[in-house]
């Protein structure tokens, strides 16, 4: 009896010894917890996405993700901790572009290469907003008043050289100078033009989807190549005589940079999988960020596009 | 239909079984989050996030409010009993809380922190239910000049808590300060005070501080001083509640939950805000005001009803404009969200329904809180009855467990046994912790509003004076400021030079 017990506990130790080892292997991964990154605080649009997709991951993958808000320095202080964290595929973050852009401006200590992106899971053009009680009825009033007075409108963004920065750098080139004014707290970037506290907000259409069905929002232009399905009455900043970067908001999953082939291979497949979910195509259609999901060495180069074009545009 | 055959309606739906159900899972959940130091009910709401999914829209959003309410009492629960606040909003309760049970009056005092947060909590409720709208307005027209202003105020508020030595309060509250620019700063990305450590870029966290400050350090000093909480039986006697109690604290009951609840309703300031400035203008008000921090029932009763009054006045700007003005509403606004529910004042037209369900709801969650936040500080209450050693045991390991669980961060444990023993240290040569914690959870948040008002307002400083709301309550800061400090201005110019000293004059 008593041996019994002895050998059986002796199996259950080397049973849990192969158990570790196998740990490392793709046959097995994942056997634990994933811990997903979002690298902003709760409630923004990171932070809907990565929760969003955790859940759906949950099913894909087969284990738990639980989702950790590691916000602070434009999405650095959380990415700074996935690239510390081992690479072994049980740290995911969220990489997105905003943060992408404040390491062109030298913001952080991370760099493209440090991450391994596992999907570009959303993408979408940002607008200029007004509120309802605002004097500017269309982006041609907005542009003729910024031109006239150099300095003078406020436009909240999400921060200081982010692709909203770099949008109003370029405006301002070009003669339309309004002042950025970057709130890191969405509910109170969101506030701002409805309390009249700036004139206009930057903005991506998704996070603000209330305000626009309800009509507090007025949408005045977007900056994208070519008008938005959703929205065929705003025209778009080269219709109104600029020459712009056009610089989507996307928002990626990603790993740190030296995490194992086949432990991305498995994380893209479930990604992918994800993305077409229908709950997933329920919500990006809501936040009108649907596309289709880039994985590879294709999100990878997309990535340091973005990059090198705003670090070009901040050097001029 | 007018307001109160909608509420009747609301009342109705809540009163539902599974509606019922889920306020009491939720308050429980919430009341045992709040009190485990480190498990705070922002963590315990996004915990309970992916849960909602498959609950309705409503219900998801009486889950998480219930969680909320629940959450921010039960953190007073632990600050009562063990001197460590669960969440930072149940500092105060510290201050006149811990007293009281030194004395051996726990039960009086959790019986008084439970009723005054209930009624602060229903106060708020109801200024959700009827005021909502106007109150949503009001909120509005706060920019970052006027969330600057109000910080001020929280962190001036720090010398009317300071009992008598006014200066050391100013040094430890500017300590605070210091730590809290520690990390990756929000506006441009510079890395300050990191010292080229990796782990210090993500910043010193406030709860991490706070566990150190007043957990650790306190079972340091249980360790030193060997001496026995467990309250003796003669002391346990004058623990018995009587209504007296209540009714004899019902003023500071009343500014709490009327400072609650207007600070509530503005986006960012919250419940930590809400009951240090409670605390502090009660400490003005009332009669014992000097005796305050040696377990005064007023002071723990103002702060109390006052944080839990942020609760209902919180969801306000959340419900009626959809701008969330706190972690937890954002967590609230992202489960609405994700159900496909837009709030802002369309969901008042489409949806009036489900609005009134969560006013009902909210008032049914903070009557039940009674019952719920009894049951757990019974529980709790036990502890009281353990050995030094083994309770001493069990603060550390809650402790270690909450720093790490805040950001899932081992350096957080490092950080949280070095301000142990630098609390120790503090607590032994008498200099103040309350106002570091508080410079560590405000300093940012001013730093971060002043920051966006200079970019906002032309550079132009002035702002902060020339905006009516804004100026008025910097001038209210001022009074605050000079009424807290007439004695020392008063005094001769020798005790100023001995209080400087540390040493309070005659």
């Amino acid at each position: 009896m008593n041996r019994i017990g002895r050998m059986t506990l002796g199996n259950v130790l080397i049973a849990g010894a192969f158990v570790m080892t196998g740990a490392a292997t793709a046959q097995t991964y994942p056997d634990r917890p994933i811990e997903l990154i979002v690298t902003f605080g709760p409630g923004g649009g990171a932070d809907v996405m990565g929760r969003q997709m955790a859940q759906i991951l949950e099913g894909e993958l087969g284990v738990s993700i639980p989702v950790t808000n590691v916000g602070g320095a434009s999405g650095n202080a959380g990415l700074t901790r996935l690239r510390t964290s081992p690479a072994d595929g049980y740290t995911m973050g969220t990489l997105i572009s905003l943060t992408v852009a404040s390491w062109a401006s030298g913001i952080g200590d991370n760099a493209p290469d440090d991450f391994r992106i596992i999907g570009i899971v959303q993408s979408t053009p940002s607008f200029l907003f007004v509120a309802a009680d605002s004097p500017f009825e269309t982006a041609e009033q907005l542009l003729d008043h910024a031109r006239a007075n150099p300095g003078e409108l406020t436009v909240a963004t999400s921060g200081y050289g982010t692709q909203d920065d770099v949008a109003l750098i370029i405006m301002a080139d070009q003669g339309f100078d309004m002042v950025n004014v970057p709130f890191s707290a969405p509910g109170e970037r969101y506030a701002a033009p409805l309390g009249g506290h700036t004139d206009v907000i930057y903005e991506e259409p998704g996070d603000v989807g209330q305000f626009i069905d309800s009509g507090e929002y007025r949408s005045l232009m977007i900056f994208a190549e070519d008008r938005h399905p959703e929205f065929p009455d705003v025209p778009t900043a080269g219709e109104m005589g600029l020459d712009m970067v056009y610089l989507n908001t996307f928002r990626t999953l990603a790993v740190p940079a030296a995490t194992p082939e086949d432990v991305v291979a498995r994380l893209e497949e479930a990604v992918i999988a994800a993305a077409a979910s229908e709950q997933w195509q329920a919500f990006c259609a809501q936040t009108y960020t649907c596309l289709e999901t880039l994985t590879g060495e294709a999100a990878q180069a997309e990535i340091r596009i973005f990059y090198e074009a705003i670090a070009a545009q901040l050097e001029d | 239909m007018s307001t109160f055959e909608l509420l009747g309606m609301g009342f109705q739906n809540a009163f539902a079984l599974w509606a019922l159900l889920t306020i009491i899972t939720g308050l429980l959940l919430g009341v045992v989050a709040g009190a485990l130091p480190g498990v705070s009910f922002v963590n315990a709401m996004a915990m309970a996030l992916p849960f909602t999914y498959s609950m309705a829209p409503t219900q998801a959003m009486l889950f998480l409010g219930a969680i909320y309410v629940g959450g921010v009492f039960g953190g007073s629960i632990s600050a009562i009993i063990i001197n460590v606040p669960g969440t930072p909003a149940s500092l105060p309760a510290c201050w006149d809380g811990y007293p009281m049970t030194q004395r051996g009056e726990v039960r009086r005092a959790l019986a008084v922190a439970i009723v005054a947060s209930a009624i602060g909590g229903l106060t708020s409720a109801l200024v959700l239910s009827f005021a909502a709208a106007p109150f949503a307005t009001f909120a509005l027209r706060f920019s970052q000049p006027e969330f600057f202003a109000a910080t001020v105020l929280g962190l001036i508020s720090v010398i009317a808590i300071s009992k008598d030595r006014p200066i050391v309060s100013l040094v430890s509250l500017f300590l605070g300060i210091l730590i809290g620019t520690v990390g990756v700063d929000p506006q441009y990305g510079v890395a300050r005070f990191t010292f080229g450590v990796p782990a210090m870029q993500s910043g010193i966290n406030f709860v991490v501080v706070m566990i150190g400050l007043f957990a650790v350090s306190e079972v340091i000093d249980l360790i030193a001083t060997n001496r026995d909480l467990r309250p003796s039986e003669a002391a346990n006697a004058r623990g018995k509640v009587s209504f007296r109690d209540f009714w004899d604290v019902r003023g500071a009951i009343a500014r709490g939950s009327g400072i609650g609840s207007i600070l509530g309703v503005i986006p960012g300031a919250g419940a930590t805000p809400g009951a240090v400035i409670a605390y502090g203008v009660e400490k003005q008000v009332s009669r014992e005001g000097d005796k305050f921090g040696t377990g005064i029932m007023a002071g723990l009763a103002a702060p109390e009803a006052a944080k839990n009054a942020t609760t209902g006045s919180a969801m306000v700007p959340l419900l009626t404009l959809g701008i969330p003005g706190s972690a937890a509403t954002a967590i609230m606004l992202a489960a609405m969200m994700l159900h496909g529910v837009n709030p802002g004042p369309l969901l008042f037209l489409n949806d009036p329904t489900m609005v009134y369900t969560i006013f009902a709801a909210m008032i049914i969650a903070n009557i039940l809180m009674i019952f719920a936040g009894i049951g757990v500080a019974q529980f709790f209450s036990t502890l009281m009855k353990t050995p030094p050693a083994v309770l001493g045991a069990f603060i550390i390991l809650l402790s270690i467990i909450g720093a790490y669980g805040v950001r899932n961060n081992i350096f957080d444990v490092y950080v949280c046994l070095f301000f142990g023993l630098v609390g120790w240290v503090m607590k032994r040569v008498g200099f103040p912790t309350a106002p570091l914690v508080l410079g560590v959870i405000l300093g940012p948040l001013a730093e971060r509003y002043f920051m966006t008002s200079l970019a906002n307002y032309n550079q132009d400083w002035t702002v902060f004076f020339t905006r009516p709301i804004s100026g008025t309550i910097l001038a209210l800061a001022a009074v605050f400021a000079i009424w807290s400090l007439w004695p020392i201005l008063r005094a001769r110019y020798r005790s100023v030079v001995l209080l400087l000293a540390g040493r309070p004059g005659s």
